[in-house]
């Protein structure tokens, strides 16, 4: 049955079913317990599953991401929260070193089936500021040996939670931060969403519009805003970082010949890079005009409200951006 | 760089109880003939794997880095050995031959690993500081400081969710005790309650940087408390100390499931790295002194003084050991490197 949900309820669902079905997912975070997380993903598991299932850690995030990987290296199926995805940056090593790597420094002997979940960007609420809002997306989407999933929407939210959780490989899982309290359908019955395959999320002819996570969300409001100026934009959902799935748009742009990635990152070296080098290499000879990024600006996250909006990706730009490649 | 001052040899204040009284207190612990030749041949098996090892180092075939164990075999074997392997774990830093090599992987498939080939036990895509072998319960190798520490925790923590009986070792240097994940892990497996037995295998030296250099206290134990976790300080170059404290330690924490912080006390002989520099940051006085107090000498002094074994039927081991050895670096140098293909496997499923 298709129900309404928020992202974070939409989380939730996917967190709760896992750990009836399998009694070896343990949930590991900060305030995740009787808090019932920040964010509210796992509200009501430590009532339901208790302390030894729902385990508050405290403040040492490189210890508790190393925590999970040492309980997945014996077969346990550690969901890692970081309270926010900026504070991975307290625990890299592990991610870097242990967590991506393990499988490959053991020539395959090991795995570590674990999932780095947490919110990314500047959202749900505002004002997050320099060290709380960011989108290190690519410090992971970088590293071979993750996978590195962000879902566009509340269906995939719980579907490709589900899908990372019984992965055999690590999968970091970026929570769009934006989206987090923003309603959407649901299935509540048991399914689960590919990591590893892009989507058309909005059918059109005339460009394409590309992202992932939240700036997916963008590319839809951009592409109801260009049809009714007559323009028609399709929009794909990467949903997977690492690896990438470039098929979905690589079709579409043989399709529209112009292209949009939409990415809340810094422009520079961000995902939005990758995504269109790879158009410039697999799909130069579609293209009638120069593929165009709208990014996050290249400032930490101002506090200022005005600030604020300025430095994200909004809709208006990428509207102009689409009529842009429209011009050639 | 200048030597810094130091007493020379094993200092008073690091050594904790008595151990240069070697040749009476320590024997107290009950070991008999048998177990003892055995050790003695795990002992000269690590020491000569080393040297081999360094000498192919020196020939070109082992890249990289390479930490020597030569100096710290009594504190691997009575440790190891005091393990049940079938249901406990280890998490090992990157000074891992020694380690490995007493979990039960043949040296030959340490040799492959080391020289890149195929057969290695981490199929060649590890080198030296990534040997892993799950069978035998030995879980990394690894190369960050500290890195280990967590994931033995975590190790522990699988143990006891799991309700398996076993625990989770796990070794470091003492330059792992500056790094922040050593207090956090004690601090987790405190609180929480995890059967993990903490090793910090002091040799005196992080890098090249001597103890009184890198720790603001001389005794690591006493940098270890403070999170409701028993700690010890052991002589590390007595196998009947390292033994005794191992088992009975072992057995306290299987059965209170409990973590507990050993600090063993011994020495490289060796740099940081067989690579390393002229050893300019220490005197040949420490050096020496160490040496007098070699962990293979006390028990090769031991059985000869105690007529279990004669100085001949010692070299004649040695050279038993040495001749297996060198029948295993042949071997791995026959072995085939990796397909090119297997640059991309085991990255992901």
């Amino acid at each position: 049955m298709i129900i309404k949900k928020a992202m974070h309820e939409a989380l939730n669902m996917a967190l709760r079913e896992e750990m009836i079905r399998d009694p070896r997912v343990v949930l590991l975070g900060e305030e995740i317990g009787p808090y019932n997380g920040v964010h509210y993903v796992t509200r009501g598991l430590f009532a339901e599953f208790g302390k030894d299932r729902v385990i508050d850690t405290p403040i040492s995030e490189e210890s508790f991401v190393g925590v999970g990987v040492g309980m997945a290296m014996m077969g346990q199926r550690p969901v890692v929260e970081l309270m926010r995805m900026d504070f991975c940056l307290r625990a890299m090593d592990q991610i870097y070193n242990h967590m991506a790597k393990i499988r490959y420094m053991s020539g395959g002997r090991l795995s570590v089936p674990m999932v780095l979940r947490g919110p990314e960007g500047p959202g749900p609420n505002p004002g997050l500021t320099a060290q709380h809002g960011q989108q290190l997306t690519v410090l992971f989407a970088h590293c071979p040996g993750l996978r590195v999933v962000s879902p566009a929407n509340q269906h995939d939210a719980k579907g490709m939670l589900k899908a990372a959780i019984r992965c055999d490989d690590p999968v970091v899982f970026l929570e769009p931060g934006p989206l987090n309290n923003k309603q959407g359908d649901v299935d509540d019955g048991d399914y689960l969403v590919p990591l590893d395959q892009a989507e058309i999320k909005h059918d059109g002819s005339d460009v394409t519009l590309i992202g992932y996570g939240a700036s997916v969300s963008l590319c839809l409001q951009a592409a109801r805003e260009l049809e009714r100026g007559g323009v028609s934009a399709e929009v794909v959902d990467m949903r997977s970082l690492r690896p990438l799935d470039m098929a979905p748009a690589l079709a579409s742009v043989a399709k529209t010949n112009r292209a949009v990635v939409v990415d809340y990152a810094w422009q520079s070296y961000g995902p939005a890079a990758e995504i269109v080098s790879r158009l410039m290499s697999d799909a130069f000879w579609d293209l009638e005009s120069p593929v165009l990024r709208v990014a996050g600006k290249e400032s930490p996250l101002p506090y200022a409200a005005n600030l604020e909006e300025l430095s994200k990706p909004n809709v208006e730009e990428v509207v102009a951006a689409a009529k842009q490649t429209l011009r050639n | 760089m200048s030597v810094v001052a130091r007493k020379p040899g094993p200092p008073e204040s690091a050594a904790g109880n008595a151990p240069h009284a070697t040749a009476t207190a320590a024997r107290n612990f009950p070991l008999d003939t048998a177990t003892l030749k055995h050790y003695l041949r795990q002992m000269v098996t690590l020491r000569e794997f080393e040297h081999l090892g360094e000498r192919e180092f020196k020939n070109g075939l082992i890249r990289g880095y390479y930490h020597s164990y030569a100096g710290q075999e009594a504190v691997g074997v009575g440790l190891v050995n005091a393990l049940d392997l079938h249901r406990d774990y280890i998490v090992d830093h990157y000074r891992d031959h020694g380690h490995v090599l007493l979990s039960g992987v043949e040296p030959k498939l340490v040799y492959a690993e080391l020289f890149g080939r195929r057969t290695g036990v981490s199929k060649g895509k590890g080198g030296s500081m990534h040997m892993y072998s799950p069978e035998h319960h030995f879980l990394g190798g690894d190369g960050i400081v500290g890195g280990g520490i967590s994931i033995a925790t975590g190790v522990g923590l699988a143990l006891k969710q799991q309700k398996q009986d076993g625990i989770c070792v796990c070794f470091f240097g003492d330059g792992a005790l500056d790094t922040g994940t050593f207090h956090e892990s004690m601090n987790l497996a405190s609180l929480w309650q995890i059967p993990v037995v903490f090793i910090c295998v002091n040799n005196m030296y992080s890098m090249g940087t001597s103890l009184e250099r890198h720790s603001s206290l001389p005794r690591l134990v006493d940098r270890a408390q403070g999170y409701g976790v028993p700690t010890e300080q052991i002589d590390g170059q007595d196998v009947w100390a390292t033994t005794a404290a191992a088992e009975r330690i072992f057995r306290q924490v299987r059965e209170q499931q409990r973590p507990y912080f050993i600090e063993a006390l011994t020495y490289r002989y060796q740099g940081h790295g067989i690579h390393d520099k002229p050893l300019n940051y220490r005197s040949l006085e420490e050096e020496t002194a160490w040496h007098a107090r070699d962990p293979l000498k006390l028990l090769t002094d031991y059985l000869v003084q105690e007529k279990v074994l004669s100085h001949k039927q010692i070299e004649q081991l040695r050279t038993e050991v040495v001749a297996s050895l060198e029948a295993d670096v042949a071997e791995a140098k026959q072995a085939p490197e990796p397909d090119p293909e297997e640059l991309l496997q085991d990255v992901t499923l």
